[in-house]
């Protein structure tokens, strides 16, 4: 009689729980981005991204020690490439700096540095933690809404684009990164000048899409972004000329209409540290 | 409250490792999923009701730390610490391989009535192809933890029970 009871006031505890995640789906679902779910949700960003940000300091040497070990042949053939290609950039850039300055001074004449945007505001930031999830890649950073940060901020790296803000806490913000899936960035060919629009695939490369048929492309070309800017109050999230990628393949065409591209991004999103999050693109326009 | 203090813990602890060291020590690509592994030890150590919540609780967590749909998580974790602890009562066997096949076998099921569940909302924006390989990845993986997590957990639970105030 005990052990009966007991079995059906664990079924009413099941069936009370499940009702409760069902009400949370649902609410959620219907508010979408603004609903006291949503603030619950950047609320538990705050608690935990300080925690977050402690682990990850301890941790953070302990993880690359072991990716390092798994690593080590192909850092074995990367650090001679290494070697090589320091050798030639050091020649390089010994002749390259001269050119440098005057390039920059005549740039500077051209008024050219106005059209990439000579007000860019960015600010650092430290990732402190990745995505928790195996269907979402995100990243956290160690700035929010305090230092000036809000929602749809293009962040970079040194290597290029990284992503944009999705959520902001007040001392920490999460970057969807231009590999996930629900992640799209209107691309320009460097060379042959055709647009296309980039999503992400999670692990693999970018997929480049809308490409004119016309349009001939050729691997390991680069791509930046296309800014774009519709008079009015419609704008790219992203300043243009920030390098995203380069070609990896142009598969073959499936419909005469569009090209078919993968492209690399520059960014290995595996071992980011340091990001910059772009406040303003040109002193506020 | 000793248990309720337990479960906050392991979960946070599982949820700041899941996001920190685990991101960097990725099986193929794959993360361990360590709120599922957590949900099904304690439903094997402690039966369907303390599965129930705990999965119920850790699901709740994570997806709080999600862009998603609130609550997806917290289903799917409610369900499995029941079904698996439910599982485990009708199961008589001293195998110690026990407990990692019944891990293997609930994420991998679990990570896949997750997809279900986003799909029918609208939210799974990856291929089935993937949802299929993360499921059989992240399994592996949290059968692989299962020998190291299972001992330290059993103990603290053991640790916990014998003041017993309120029964679960």
């Amino acid at each position: 009689m005990a052990l009966r009871n007991r079995a059906r006031s664990t079924r009413l505890l099941v069936v009370t729980l499940v009702s409760v995640s069902l009400v949370t789906i649902t609410v959620d679902y219907r508010q979408g981005e603004e609903g006291p779910l949503a603030e619950m949700g950047s609320a538990a960003l705050t608690v935990i991204s300080p925690l977050q940000e402690a682990v990850s300091k301890v941790t953070h040497p302990i993880g690359n020690f072991f990716s390092t070990l798994f690593r080590l042949p192909s850092i074995r053939r990367e650090n001679q490439e290494l070697r090589d290609q320091v050798a030639a950039l050091e020649q390089e850039v010994a002749t390259t700096r001269a050119d440098l300055d005057r390039l920059a001074a005549l740039e500077a004449l051209l008024g050219l540095q106005a059209s990439l945007g000579r007000k860019t505001e960015t600010t650092a930031a430290q990732v402190i933690a990745n995505g928790v999830s195996n269907f979402e890649w995100s990243i956290t950073i160690d700035k929010g809404s305090s230092d000036g940060i809000v929602e749809d901020m293009p962040v970079v790296a040194n290597a290029g684009l990284v992503g944009h803000i999705v959520r902001v806490g007040p001392s920490s913000s999460v970057v969807q990164l231009i590999i996930d899936p629900d992640s799209f960035v209107a691309g320009r060919l460097d060379v042959s000048r055709g647009m296309g629009l980039l999503s992400g695939e999670g692990g693999s490369d970018l997929r480049m899409s809308l490409v004119e048929a016309t349009v001939e492309v050729a691997p390991g070309e680069r791509v930046v972004t296309a800014g774009y800017r519709i008079p009015g109050d419609v704008q790219s999230l992203y300043p243009p000329n920030i390098l995203i990628g380069t070609v990896s393949r142009v598969l073959p065409q499936e419909s005469a209409l569009e090209n078919l591209v993968t492209v690399r991004p520059a960014v290995d999103f595996s071992t980011l540290d340091l990001v910059l999050v772009v406040l303003s693109s040109d002193g506020g326009e | 409250m000793r248990r309720i203090l337990l479960l906050s813990g392991v979960i946070l602890t599982a949820l700041l490792l899941q996001t920190t060291i685990f991101a960097e020590l990725n099986l193929l690509g794959a993360k361990p999923e360590l709120v599922y592994l957590l949900t099904i030890v304690f439903a094997i150590l402690e039966g369907p009701a303390s599965g129930a919540i705990a999965g119920f609780a850790g699901g709740m967590a994570q997806d709080f730390l999600l862009d998603a749909p609130k609550g997806i998580t917290a289903l799917t974790l409610t369900l499995l610490g029941y079904a698996m602890g439910m599982a485990r009562q009708y199961i008589v066997s001293p195998s110690p391989a026990l407990p990692v096949l019944l891990v293997a076998g609930g994420t991998f099921a679990g990570v896949v009535f997750h997809g279900v569940v986003s799909f029918l909302l609208g939210e799974l924006d990856t291929s089935w192809l993937y949802l299929i390989r993360i499921a059989f990845l992240s399994a592996l993986y949290n059968a692989i933890l299962t020998p190291l997590v299972y001992p330290v957990l059993r103990r603290a639970a053991e640790g916990s029970r014998s003041r017993r105030v309120l029964r679960w």
